[in-house]
């Protein structure tokens, strides 16, 4: 099973293609996980993005490649490898909402 | 059995392989009360197909035999069954002939008062369906898990319930899983509900295949040390055909058996009582499954009712209705055969849109519901988004008929 | 039903219908002391004793019949035996009898006997039941064959009795796979166009342990294989038993003249034969010799 914490919302893949989404949120940044069907069972595998939210309380986000997470879809063909990958992301994702508050303080100062 | 020296046939564990102080994987089970199975045993979370769901299930429902013919999308869930065989969970297992001798051999285990399990997909369930639909006057309690997929030319192997609609006029209880947790948990409570002695009645599972079966979804599963209690073949609306019993008039009397006015009597009076018999089915459903229907949002005026996978889509177009500050309803309907009449009228009273949307050309469902709704309820009932074929339903398209609806129906 | 299972109180038992109270004491119902491949009645005392199977709605001079309360009275153990057909002639009078009957499908017999007879094995672990697939030449050859072939193939511990009248009688005298090359029949109106299927021949490519084919000519006969069939399905594999059971109605065979072309047929091309496998032979070796020196295997 996935990392339960900071899990925002769990749905059913919504381009209809079977198969569920996680998504997990930390301040603004999250990640998507898709696990959808697959033919042969031995091909599932989770499809990954790196999203950032556009509103603080609805689900609704857009894809980021800019990070230093991933700059494409990442794919994960087990539970434990994504999981190590979602740790890592939460705590580089606590690290950007910190250096992104910076950021305006250090406009407003110049 | 202990065959003489020379006989090919291999009947016993110890003759497939299996050391003498081999103890079957059942055995070490213990038998628990349906509903603390249901509603008490802690649960553990796994991330795991729809067909892992069903193996998940099977494990627990202390099945004597299971009898079936492979299918895509069906194949993955009974070969995992062959697996539960050989460690000894179900007692007995054969890959059958093809989809009549499936039905039927496995309508012959059910007569011999034994827990008896199938499964299939659309064009299996086409083809034994003269067996199928003779299992619920034969009385026979059978669990068959139906994966949904195409069944007419030209051939795909995609989610399409459409195979469901031939089932709703048999007489066999049928319920719809949304998802791989409804596809371990219906099975189960099926399969109690039709061996309970008012009832006595095939049940069949359905689950729209492949995004289901194929695909892994978070379900919590009861520990595996916990069993059903076993089928009590003495308990039973007609008996079981072990010569332990008299035998049953159906196969006894001669006028049954010609063309004549008893004949006629016999049978429209022996089907009134296998159809009342599913409607008597409804107090275990609902006690089992915490209801025949689930509802969203009671109180909105728009309302989604759905089946299978196509609540899922539609849960999720409830959900971004409500970021958008909009109440959506949404009724789920577990049970298509009892058919939760009542229920879903009482959930829809205040409704003045309806939305069905389906995974079927056919629109049974938008069926079922105008047939039981017609002159009981203002709202007016909308039939789509349908796709069919393999074709995806993306919340969006349910969004958009929302909206049109809206615009439709001020 | 059981004797074990439901044993009246003796208290009851002149109360108990007589029919039944003669099939447990003057008839097949008899305990046989646990030595079921020996017979309390004999075939000879037909007529003396009460039968399994008594009324019946077939055609006067069917030899069919007589064929059926042959089977009846050969079964080993009948209140432990479930018998399985489908449309044709016979099951009206099958269901006549006072063992379970099972009327299923069209051409399901084979199919629902393997599930009744495992299930039956998982239910009732220390206690045989017999099955009997008793059903027509079409319900087997034409309608049933897939089924048939499968259940042959698996070794099925059941028997399988076709009743070979060579038409489908039921129906109103169709041709079937059994009918003979050349015969008139409806739906042949021009002679049947192949071969009679040669069954026998199939059974045995299939590996069945006990093949018999024969005709009511000699009741004691048919008593003796049928018990033999279903001792070899109960321990070892399959059974399959052929007979000519003539439709005196569709061949327009006189009512007197029945058993005559039982015996005509017979010398001409239905004589009795056995097949038997080396597993089943030292089977029936066992049960029926009852050697000094049980084999330690």
């Amino acid at each position: 099973m996935l990392i339960q914490d900071n899990l925002f919302l769990t749905r059913s893949n919504p381009s209809g293609n079977g198969g569920v989404q996680f998504l997990y949120r930390v301040k603004d940044y999250g990640l998507s996980a898709l696990s959808g069907p697959q033919e042969e069972i031995s091909m599932i595998h989770w499809e990954v993005e790196v999203i950032k939210f556009k509103d603080p309380k609805t689900a609704e986000f857009e894809i980021s490649h800019t990070t230093e997470l991933a700059d494409k879809t990442l794919k994960f063909y087990s539970d434990k490898s994504l999981n190590e990958f979602i740790q890592k992301a939460f705590q580089y994702f606590e690290e950007l909402d910190s250096l992104e508050k910076m950021l305006p303080n250090e406009s407003q100062q110049s | 059995m202990a065959n003489v020296k020379g006989s090919s046939v291999c009947r016993t564990a110890t003759d497939e392989g299996k050391p003498a102080d081999w103890v079957p994987g059942g055995e070490k089970q213990t038998v628990v009360d349906p509903m603390k199975m249901f509603h008490e045993l802690p649960r553990e979370k796994l991330f795991i197909t729809g067909s892992e769901a069903a193996r998940e299930s099977m494990r627990r429902a202390n099945i004597d035999i299971a009898i079936a013919y492979p299918i895509t999308p069906q194949s993955e869930s009974m070969q995992q069954a062959g697996y539960l065989y050989d460690e000894g969970y179900i007692k007995e297992y054969y890959r059958a002939e093809e989809e009549i001798g499936t039905f039927s051999a496995i309508s012959g285990a059910s007569r011999a008062g034994v827990r008896s399990l199938t499964a299939t997909s659309g064009p299996g369930l086409m083809r034994g369906m003269e067996a199928i639909s003779s299992w619920p006057g034969a009385r026979t309690p059978i669990i068959m898990l139906n994966m949904c997929r195409v069944i007419n030319t030209p051939l795909a192997i995609q989610p399409d319930n459409i195979e469901m609609s031939f089932m709703l006029n048999t007489g066999i209880l049928l319920l719809h899983a949304e998802n791989q947790q409804d596809f371990y948990d219906y099975p189960l409570a099926a399969i109690m509900a039709s061996e309970q002695v008012d009832v006595t009645l095939p049940a069949v599972v359905s689950v729209d295949g492949f995004f289901c079966t194929h695909a892994r979804g978070p379900v919590e599963v009861t520990p595996e040390e916990y069993k059903l209690p076993p089928r009590d073949g003495w308990r039973s609306a007609v008996p079981a055909m072990d010569n332990e019993n008299p035998p049953a008039r159906i196969s006894r009397d001669a006028p049954i058996q010609k063309s004549n006015f008893i004949s006629y009597h016999m049978h429209s009076s022996w089907q009134q009582e296998v159809f009342a018999a599913v409607e008597r089915s409804a107090k275990y459903f609902d006690k089992y499954l915490g209801g025949l229907i689930e509802v969203v949002n009671p109180d909105a005026e728009d309302f989604i009712i759905a089946s299978g996978c196509a609540v899922s889509q539609a849960r999720e177009a409830v959900r971004q209705e409500g970021e958008q500050g909009r109440t959506v309803g949404l009724v789920k309907v577990k049970s298509i055969r009892p058919f939760p009449t009542e229920q879903i009228l009482d959930a829809v009273k205040g409704a003045k849109r309806i939305l069905v949307p389906e995974f079927n050309q056919a629109g049974w469902l938008h069926k079922e519901l105008c047939a039981v709704l017609y002159g009981r309820c203002n709202a007016v009932i909308k039939d789509g988004p349908r796709v069919f074929g393999g074709m995806t339903m993306p919340t969006e398209m349910v969004l958009e008929w929302l909206a049109e609806f809206r615009k439709e129906v001020k | 039903m059981s004797l074990e299972t439901l044993r009246p109180s003796p208290a009851f038992a002149d109360v108990l219908p007589i029919e039944y109270r003669d099939l447990v004491e003057h008839g097949p119902y008899n305990n046989r002391g646990g030595d079921q491949s020996k017979q309390t009645i004999k075939v000879t005392d037909m007529g003396k004793f009460k039968e399994v199977i008594e009324e019946h709605p077939m055609c006067a001079g069917c030899a069919m019949t007589l064929f059926i309360r042959l089977v009846y009275i050969g079964m080993p153990n009948p209140e432990h035996t479930i018998v399985v057909g489908t449309a044709g002639c016979g099951r009206l009078a099958i269901s006549q009898a006072s063992v379970p009957f099972i009327y299923g499908n069209y051409g399901d017999t084979n199919a629902v006997a393997s599930g009744l007879k495992r299930g039956l094995e998982v239910r009732f672990p220390d206690q045989k039941k017999d099955v009997v697939v008793m059903a027509g030449d079409g319900g087997l050859i034409d309608i049933g064959f897939q089924g048939l072939m499968h259940s042959w193939f698996r070794k099925e511990n059941f028997t399988t009795i076709m009743l070979d009248n060579e038409v489908y009688g039921n129906t109103g005298g169709q041709e079937s796979g059994m009918t003979n090359q050349g015969k008139v029949l409806k739906m042949a109106p021009r002679g049947k166009f192949g071969e009679k299927v040669d069954a026998l021949g199939l059974a045995k490519v299939a590996g069945v342990d006990y093949i018999a084919r024969l005709a009511p000519t000699n009741p004691a006969r048919v008593a003796r294989t049928v018990r033999r069939a279903i001792m070899v399905a109960r321990e070892v594999g399959h059974s399959y038993i052929q007979a000519y059971t003539s439709c005196n109605i569709e061949y327009s065979i006189p009512t007197p003249d029945v058993m005559k072309d039982a015996f005509e047929i017979e010398k001409e091309r239905y004589g009795f034969e056995e097949i038997i496998s080396p597993a089943a032979k030292a089977y029936l070796d066992e049960v029926e010799k009852k050697p000094k020196k049980k084999k330690s295997d």
